[in-house]
């Protein structure tokens, strides 16, 4: 068993694998960077190791840096969390060589897995569809006919050595085939200085639905069920919820059988997640495997909250040498929501926001857990992600779960720093999330709107409070000679602002 | 005015305001320069009342206009240098903030009068960057 674990990671996502370890009695080390030196992971940790400079670079993502650390805090495993270096390969293979536990599948499943081409290689042989496409070797305008007919409409035509949407094509008639290759072609050189095109089935309107599986090192692989993510913004996920309400029960066995099965086929271990894109509805829609992402998910609560499981206590149990934790049949009780609280300000483009936190109270209240790695008193840092929290908020139902949620995200005052939380309020209200119908593309179009709905004007009653707390101050933070408090009834007010 | 409001602190920052026959629970932060309040997941901010000692909000011909920092943040960029011409809308300066890039674009067209950064610095809110004129 795992005795003392290096966590290479900040933020909400170490304190979530440090409350695991105090359940199992695993010690705890922390790393930080000089910006974080005091980050409430610091102070949670057993042990806790500087080890560079503010910059990601040269701290959080150095590799020689935190098997130093690993090393002289006598750590025998490193947990990655997620982002930073929680999918790089070459950390994985590292900590193998210096003999740490790394809670995580191998490093060469994640290099297999990291690499787009060698993915869609390996989903295809074990027999996971993917979004058909083809890069034709023949490349006239015959070629990719024949290629487009053998994708299948609608297609989207793009040029092979692209990025950006430049160049790019839709294609959904046959008659429209010859005129998008070439105006594609035409686009592709003169961008990229190459004309090779590649051709892909253009799906529609997609959900982001993903599967979350679990293996261990003696052949069990099983799924933990799927989540929803497809309020996204620019492919950042904001609000994710399971069972997705957009699955039948036939759809979602064809779908955690795919999971179960690409898992199986790539040697998987630990916490992974299959994303999907699917297309239609109903019992007969069609899904195709994007990626699989090799680390426990930023979304994973909504999973532990309808299963009822600990997913890090179970990553570091598998990363142990024990066989999956659970023994009985897992089911998808009730319903869960997650939405990501982020230092961002919507009306403003989401430039993301650094500064102190004034004021900072997470909302109480059943059916709500807050996973979160900021406090009040606390700073958001230029440095890093701008996720502050995580709001999950679980009920019987969906209805239930969103109506938590709602409430709990109105009963969460966060000052100093403009957050989204207005902006998750809107997006929860609309329609359109209320009947289920979200695809991937709604916040970048028919939803973007909602960043930019002008503020409340500040009632009279908020402007009263103000006015309030700025008069109650002026006993000790105003510099005009009158030194007694007009409204001076309350000692509090007045202690509130003394100095020790 | 209408009635007066009857406040009272119920705790570190929170105050109960008597409305309408209701009661409403607002929440209070930061100094009178800038202050924030939060009732029923509305923000709200007020940064007092304007003085003199604030820039115009355009640059007029042969005043000196700063450009700063919205946020503490890296300068990633520096794409101007004293004496450079400027359009509306060109970007003069790019920051980095946590992992994104914000470019600082010129209000209007303009000559670079100074320049008070340079690439690598870590700047703070409200630095003055450049000026314009």
């Amino acid at each position: 068993m795992i005795r003392r674990l290096l966590i290479a990671n900040r933020g909400e996502i170490a304190l979530r694998i440090i409350r695991a370890c105090r359940e199992l009695e695993i010690e705890t080390v922390a790393v930080y960077s000089e910006a974080d030196r005091r980050a409430p992971h610091v102070a949670a940790a057993d042990r806790a190791l500087a080890i560079g400079p503010a910059p990601a670079a040269e701290s959080y993502l150095s590799i020689p840096r935190l098997l130093d650390a690993a090393r002289a805090s006598g750590a025998d495993a490193v947990h990655p969390g997620y982002g930073f270096l929680a999918e790089n390969a070459a950390f994985a293979a590292a900590c193998e060589q210096a003999t740490l536990t790394f809670v995580g599948p191998p490093s060469r499943v994640i290099a297999t897995m990291g690499s787009k081409i060698d993915a869609r290689r390996a989903m295809h042989a074990a027999g996971v569809p993917i979004v058909p496409g083809d890069t034709p070797d023949d490349q006239t305008d015959a070629g990719l006919r024949r290629a487009v007919e053998r994708v299948g409409l609608p297609a989207i035509v793009k040029p092979s050595a692209g990025g950006g949407g430049k160049g790019m094509r839709r294609v959904r008639q046959a008659d429209e085939i010859a005129d998008a290759v070439q105006a594609a072609r035409r686009e592709a050189t003169a961008a990229f200085g190459n004309g090779t095109l590649y051709v892909e089935r253009l799906v529609e309107r997609p959900r982001h639905v993903e599967v979350q599986v679990f293996a261990d090192n003696h052949g069990g692989v099983r799924h933990l069920f799927e989540r929803e993510c497809s309020v996204q913004r620019r492919h950042q996920k904001i609000i994710e919820e399971s069972p997705s309400p957009g699955l039948t029960p036939a759809l979602r066995d064809r779908m955690t059988s795919a999971a179960v099965h690409a898992a199986r086929a790539v040697g998987y271990r630990n916490a992974g997640t299959l994303e999907f894109l699917v297309d239609g509805s109903g019992d007969d829609a069609r899904f195709y495997c994007l990626e699989m992402n090799t680390r426990l998910q930023v979304e994973h609560p909504v999973t532990e909250q309808v299963t009822g499981l600990d997913l890090v206590r179970a990553q570091l149990l598998v990363a142990s040498g024990e066989p999956l934790p659970w023994s009985e049949a897992v089911t998808q009780r009730g319903h869960a929501v997650e939405a990501r609280v982020y230092a961002e300000d919507p009306s403003q483009g989401f430039v993301p926001q650094a500064g102190p936190l004034l004021l900072y109270r997470e909302p109480q209240r059943p059916g709500l857990r807050i996973d979160s790695g900021v406090v009040e008193g606390g700073e958001v840092s230029v440095y890093y992600d701008p996720m502050m929290a995580k709001v999950i908020a679980s009920g019987e139902t969906r209805e239930i779960a969103i109506a938590r949620l709602i409430a709990g995200l109105r009963d969460f005052p966060v000052l100093g720093i403009r957050t989204n939380i207005p902006f998750l309020l809107r997006i929860l209200e609309h329609p359109r999330f209320r009947s289920g119908t979200v695809d991937t593309g709604f916040l970048d179009g028919e939803g973007a709107a909602l960043a930019g709905e002008p503020e409340m004007e500040m009632p009279s009653f908020v402007r009263a409070a103000l006015e309030f707390a700025t008069e109650s101050r002026i006993p000790t933070e105003s510099r005009t000679p009158n030194p007694e408090p007009r409204e001076s009834w309350d000692p509090w007010t007045r202690l509130q602002s003394w100095r020790a | 005015m209408g009635d007066p409001m009857p406040v009272t602190r119920i705790g570190a920052g929170v105050y109960r305001v008597e409305h309408d026959g209701r009661r409403e629970i607002v929440y209070v932060a930061g100094s009178p320069g800038e202050r924030w309040a939060f009732w029923n997941g509305h923000v709200f901010r007020d940064r007092g009342q304007p003085t003199a000692a604030e820039p115009a909000s355009r640059p007029r011909a042969g005043v000196v206009h700063p450009l700063t920092a919205p946020m503490p943040a890296t300068v990633m960029k520096l794409l101007v240098m004293p004496g450079s011409v400027v359009r509306k809308g060109d970007t003069v300066i790019v920051l980095e903030a946590m992992k994104m890039e914000l470019p600082i674009r010129a209000p209007a067209d303009a000559t670079v009068a100074a320049v008070h950064c340079r690439e690598g610095e870590l700047v703070q809110p409200d630095t003055v960057l450049i000026e314009l004129k």
